[in-house]
């Protein structure tokens, strides 16, 4: 019984073995590429389920990545302040902002699709301001990194591989910090506040306090992978990291796998982002809008039958089918 | 005399703005869904008119009309394919799903019509009093615009269904011992809603050229009068699309383009965290 418990640990240790030496195999660039993509999107998405599974919808995480990302570079560009300098600077910006726009939002009670709606608001105005200072920030043509080649102190690197180091240390944070809230009563506090906010505050619990928290570090974490994003990519764009769209593409990756469960979320960015580089690369981007189509239609589908998401569903699936089996057990002496 | 003409056409633009607000105000009022791919099927009517009368030679009042029935059609597909199957369904579940179809509807739409800008070429004369000018399409539209809006005011308070409407906007179990049925009402609700849609683009075609991702804005400006009129408020509704008309126009015209959406979204989270009720709603939230 022992052995089977160790299992999925056994088979985890191995998965992150194939992970650390995957990027010294010697295949194409192009797949590197594509796992540090799925690494910070699904770090991002991770960070999204920390408030997703209490209940609240955040559509700003696209400006969460955006704000520090924007706020690294351009310091660099404009100042020649290095981005690992930078960043922190652009990580203080957005605590401030998530503070903020928690608190406010918290504060004065704003839940379900009103937050929801809010926080999308938020983005376009984030998106919108980017846009408006395009003497600056280029606007929407975006803004591109000054390049340097190799340059570690400037957190350049021609190379691919510190950059895939760099994602997979940040998914590895990221589902880190969404173990520890899970065990922690913080999860406790936050689930009684989704359940019921009013009950919850009755018996003691600061529902503002709890809630801005697990949004500022929700934030920090897309911020810190828009942050990698911007540097790997060097290149920033309003539309594309910004506004509604890619707050709609973490949502949707976090229910296609399943926004419960720890790996659900690196479940869906797999899915999504492998479809999209599959269909880019065999049909070309013609195909890419009619590939969003079926998306849709597939993440329609999956909300009304499996409103778990795919992993959720699985695990659940096989949750049920043991606690059957452990009780047919216990009932044959 | 330049931020006279700004306000004018605030004016003329929040007529059409108050007709978008209230479809999204009926769907919200009636379903307790956020329609949220409002401005997408505005979108799709404009590509469809544009598609009709430049591809294909149909007259323009026509192939109008038949954009009306056709997004009236999608409204009551989506109805049937979506929004029932998820009426008992967490808010947030029916929330991404409708969040879906404006991502198929604006892929399509790139998929069919393409990235490039698509207008019907009509050219309307410009009024000019004094040194006012006047755009003879935005005037069209906002005379239309209160054409419809006064129609549906009839159509909710002077007829049978539109009483069943209001009736389960209020309260759905008692409007349904009542003998009214709710599957139909809200059949009904998200087909007028269409309709809606197809008369606000009807009355764009001469003023906007579109391009797959310009329902966008035009949904969220929706948000932000509904929210700022006051969910559920007609009244409020018209009073809040004026407002946030000539404030756009007047922000835009003394900043930059931007200045104007900029405004109104902070209209909105002003609103929204200390008025949440609006400004003529009532005090009641869910």
């Amino acid at each position: 019984m022992k052995r089977l418990a160790n299992l999925p640990t056994a088979v985890l240790l191995f998965i992150l073995l194939m992970a650390i030496t995957f990027p010294f195999v010697p295949l194409s660039q192009y797949y590197t590429h594509v796992m540090i993509i799925i690494f910070i999107w699904g770090a991002v998405t991770t960070a999204w389920t920390y408030m997703a599974r209490f209940g609240m919808i955040s559509l700003c995480h696209g400006a969460w990545m955006g704000i520090p990302a924007y706020t690294s570079v351009l310091l660099f560009n404009f100042y020649h302040l290095s981005p690992w300098v930078g960043m922190w600077l652009g990580l203080l910006a957005i605590a401030v902002a998530a503070v903020v726009v928690g608190y406010a939002c918290f504060r004065f009670g704003l839940t379900g699709h009103y937050f929801a709606v809010t926080t999308l608001v938020i983005t376009e105005l984030v998106a919108l301001v980017i846009i408006a200072f395009r003497d600056v920030t280029g606007g929407r043509l975006g803004l591109t990194v000054n390049p340097l080649g190799t340059a570690p102190l400037y957190f350049q690197f021609d190379s691919k591989v510190p950059f895939y180091f760099m994602a997979l240390a940040l998914l590895l944070l990221s589902l880190y910090i969404w173990r520890k809230i899970d065990q922690s009563k913080v999860q406790k506090a936050l689930a009684a506040i989704g359940e019921d906010e009013v009950a919850a505050s009755s018996i003691g619990i600061n529902v503002v306090r709890y809630k801005t928290g697990v949004a500022v570090i929700s934030a920090l974490v897309a911020g810190m992978g828009g942050i990698v994003y911007g540097q790997y990519i060097m290149y920033l764009n309003p539309v594309s990291l910004v506004s509604i769209a890619p707050s709609l593409v973490i949502v949707f990756m976090g229910i296609l796998g399943g926004m419960l469960t720890l790996w659900g979320p690196m479940i869906g960015a797999i899915i999504m982002t492998g479809l999209q580089e599959y269909i880019r690369v065999t049909y070309g981007t013609v195909l890419m809008g009619w590939a969003w189509v079926g998306y849709g239609f597939i993440i329609v589908v999956i909300i009304i039958f499996l409103p778990k998401g795919l992993y959720g569903t699985l695990i659940e699936g096989l949750h049920k089918r043991r606690m059957s089996k452990a009780a047919r057990v216990s009932a044959t002496p | 005399m330049l931020i006279l003409n700004a306000v004018i056409n605030g004016i003329f633009f929040g007529g059409s703005l108050a007709l978008l607000a209230y479809g999204l105000n009926l769907c919200f009022g009636v379903l307790n869904i956020i329609h949220f791919f409002y401005g997408q099927t505005v979108m799709v009517g404009l590509y469809i008119i544009f598609t009709l009368t430049v591809w294909l030679h149909i007259p323009l009042i026509v192939s109008c009309l038949v954009a009306v029935a056709v997004i009236a059609a999608l409204h009551i597909v989506v109805h049937l394919g979506v929004v029932q199957p998820l009426l008992k369904a967490p808010l947030l579940n029916q929330f991404l799903a409708l969040a879906s179809i404006m991502i198929i509807l604006e892929n399509s739409a790139m998929g069919i019509w393409g990235a490039t800008y698509r207008g019907v070429p009509i050219s309307l004369p410009v009024l000019s009093i004094g040194e006012l000018y006047i755009r003879t399409s935005n005037l069209i539209a906002f005379l239309g615009c209160l054409v419809v809006v006064g129609l549906l005011y009839l159509f909710l308070n002077k007829t049978y269904t539109g009483l069943a409407i209001r009736a389960i906007a209020q309260d759905t179990e008692m409007a349904s011992l009542m003998g009214m049925n709710p599957r139909r009402v809200y059949l009904i609700t998200l087909a007028l809603v269409g309709v809606l849609a197809g008369v606000v683009a009807a009355f764009f075609v001469p003023i906007y050229a579109v391009h797959p991702h310009w329902g966008g804005t035009f949904t969220l400006m929706a948000f932000v009068i509904v929210v700022l009129g006051g969910l559920g408020s007609l009244a409020g509704g018209l009073l809040a699309a004026f407002i946030i008309g000539v404030v756009m126009m007047v922000a835009s015209f003394l900043t930059i383009p931007e200045g104007g959406p900029i405004a109104a979204y902070l209209i909105f989270l002003v609103v929204i965290l200390l008025r949440p009720q609006g400004l003529l709603g009532a005090r009641v939230r869910a």
